[in-house]
């Protein structure tokens, strides 16, 4: 009965909102989650308040999550990856790490990215100093209610936002636009300000990208509203000043002279990189990676939900960054499609 | 080395010296000539809202640097170096010493309000240039303009007297301003009343000008007014 079961792989937002449309069409959803909790990058990085709902991440997600767990046609493996895919589309057999064998007709790869490691840009002072943060380490301080510098816990009176860092930098092979983190840096700019109104906060920018309707909504917003600092500027290093404070070297470039200029904390809005374990999942799935290392689409405009693999679909982050609004959406697509191609097949043997 | 950009380096950076040591090796001569660094240390928190509570400069603070003031402005068309976006930024991170470098274009503006009408914010950049150019003066940056010179001498008049003296403020506007007391229109303008000889009229107008009568009763007035708009200054701007 493999033809009635997809497996999704991956729980995050796109893995759970597949499961999820997977299920109202009453099919069976496997899902396999490689950590021990379902939800994904927004459980697992402890982000605090959403963009664009303003909902926390724990409620927002935890919904999703409750309806996948409770729904009677769904099965979960967590701690479990898929090791080894036989068989073609439309009865497929996965072999999982936890030694359980899964059948199902389609497959799902709901795999998202990994966080770009900050360490990889080392001249801007993570890793070497404790005030240095990335985004997700300053959404979980928003989440603890508390804005303070990790070194000493003293009140930061000025945070500085750097974007693009591992985004659009062919110098460290991140060729692409992560998409969200301008919305997410404004967003995170309104909280800090929100939490501790005597923060300055500060935005190093070199475009701002806040698409559709985050224009108002986030960029207008924190300038109008929380009074954040836009500051085009290209960031050349990140050192201490001697007094216990950050100093940001770089240049104005709308002022066209080098700025050093001290701050409390310097948050690093890491950008989305393919998913760590792509190369592993090309070879286990047998599916084929677009140039910057996420998962290729089948065909862009008739297929967007299908990897150069018949019968095994992506959505969200797998393909490139993208918000979690999208990846729902995405995910949800996925599923459809997922099983109306299983539907066909069954169709066509009946 | 070659330097790329000398537009950036402005004169009184340039430092020379006649004999030079620089950690103990002479570079008197051929090196004499050191350029101090152009480096931003630190930004000027408070300098935005000081702005703001100038009349018409409330919104700057929502300028995202489009350019689109810049564009539209009838100066910018005269002169580029007359740049709002530009000024806009530097009055948001309160780069006051580049602001003061553009000291002497910034009032030029003609208030045609081109930039406030396209300004996709409504940060009605004309009213910034107005507040700049008031923040100037009222630094000492710039020198008073003829306008403020004849406010003054009408507001001091009323605290003195409770009233004005049309001879007298222009007198000592003209003579504030350093323009000379006799000028072409007032000779055409007397010699025209001169005509229909309202004796009586003059008359006064000279004695008042010699004698200043006050309003009745103007006691203290003056003085609390004059503190009264003293006040109201720095509950404005600080």
């Amino acid at each position: 009965m493999q033809q009635d079961t997809v497996l999704v792989v991956g729980g995050g937002p796109a893995g759970l909102a597949a499961a999820a449309n997977v299920n109202s069409a009453g099919y069976k959803a496997v899902v396999v989650e490689k950590e021990d909790v379902l939800g994904g990058a927004p459980i697992l990085s402890g982000y605090a308040k959403l963009v664009p709902s303003g909902e926390w991440a724990k409620d927002a997600i935890g919904r999703m999550v409750k309806r996948v767990e409770d729904d009677a046609n769904s099965t979960v493996h967590k701690s479990a990856k898929v090791e080894k895919l036989e068989g073609e589309a439309g009865n497929f057999t996965a072999t999982l790490t936890n030694g359980e064998s899964v059948q199902a007709g389609a497959v799902v790869l709901a795999t998202g990215f990994t966080h770009f490691d900050s360490i990889n840009k080392p001249e801007w002072g993570f890793g070497t100093y404790e005030d240095v943060l990335t985004t997700t380490q300053m959404e979980q301080m928003v989440g603890s209610g508390k804005i303070a510098c990790p070194s000493d816990g003293r009140v930061p009176e000025r945070v500085c936002i750097l974007l693009c860092v591992g985004s659009r930098d062919r110098q460290i092979g991140r060729e692409w636009c992560s998409k969200i983190c301008c919305t997410v840096s404004a967003n995170l700019a309104m909280e800090i300000k929100e939490i501790s109104p005597e923060t300055d906060v500060f935005i190093y920018y070199m475009d701002i990208r806040t698409f559709g309707l985050y224009e108002d909504k986030f960029y207008w917003k924190s300038q109008e509203e929380f009074k954040t600092k836009f500051v085009k500027a290209r960031i050349a290093e990140v050192t201490a000043s001697g007094d216990g404070r950050l100093l940001v070297k770089g240049e104005d470039t709308l002022v066209k002279r080098p700025i050093i200029i001290p701050f409390d904390i310097v948050v690093h809005a890491i950008g989305m990189d393919p998913n760590a374990d792509n190369p592993e999942l090309s070879q286990v799935f047998g599916i084929g990676l677009e140039k910057h290392g996420f998962i290729e689409k089948a065909e862009q405009y008739t297929n967007t939900c299908g990897t150069t693999r018949k019968g095994i679909y992506s959505c969200g982050a797998a393909y490139g960054p993208e918000t979690i609004d999208d990846s729902i959406a995405q995910g949800a697509a996925a599923g459809g499609r997922a099983v109306a191609d299983l539907h066909a097949l069954v169709q066509k043997a009946g | 080395m070659a330097i790329h950009e000398k537009a950036l380096i402005e004169d009184e950076r340039l430092q020379q010296h006649d004999e030079l040591v620089v950690d103990g090796v002479d570079v008197s001569g051929h090196w004499n000539t050191m350029i101090a660094p152009r480096t931003v240390r630190d930004y000027d928190d408070d300098f935005e809202t000081k702005i703001q509570t100038y009349t018409g400069a409330e919104n700057v603070h929502r300028c995202w640097q489009c350019g689109s003031c810049t564009n539209s402005c009838t100066m910018y068309a005269q002169n580029v170096q007359f740049n709002p976006r530009y000024w806009i930024y530097l009055t948001r991170l309160g780069m006051k010493e580049e602001l003061v470098k553009d000291k002497d274009i910034i009032w030029q503006c003609v208030s045609c309000n081109k930039c406030t009408n396209i300004c996709p914010k409504d940060v009605k950049p004309e009213g910034v240039m107005k507040a700049l150019a008031h923040w100037m003066e009222e630094e000492g940056i710039t020198e008073k303009t003829p306008s403020s010179i004849f406010d003054e001498e009408f507001a001091d008049q009323i605290y003195k007297t409770g009233r004005i003296e049309d001879g007298k403020v222009m007198q000592n506007f003209f003579k504030k301003t350093g323009q000379p007391l006799l000028q072409e229109w007032l000779k055409v303008f007397v010699f025209r009343m001169m005509k229909h000889l309202p004796v009586k009229h003059l008359m006064a107008m000279g004695f008042n000008t010699i004698h200043t009568p006050r309003t009745k009763s103007w006691g203290k007035t003056g003085d609390v007014l004059k503190s009264y708009v003293r006040e109201q200054k720095e509950a404005a701007h600080g």
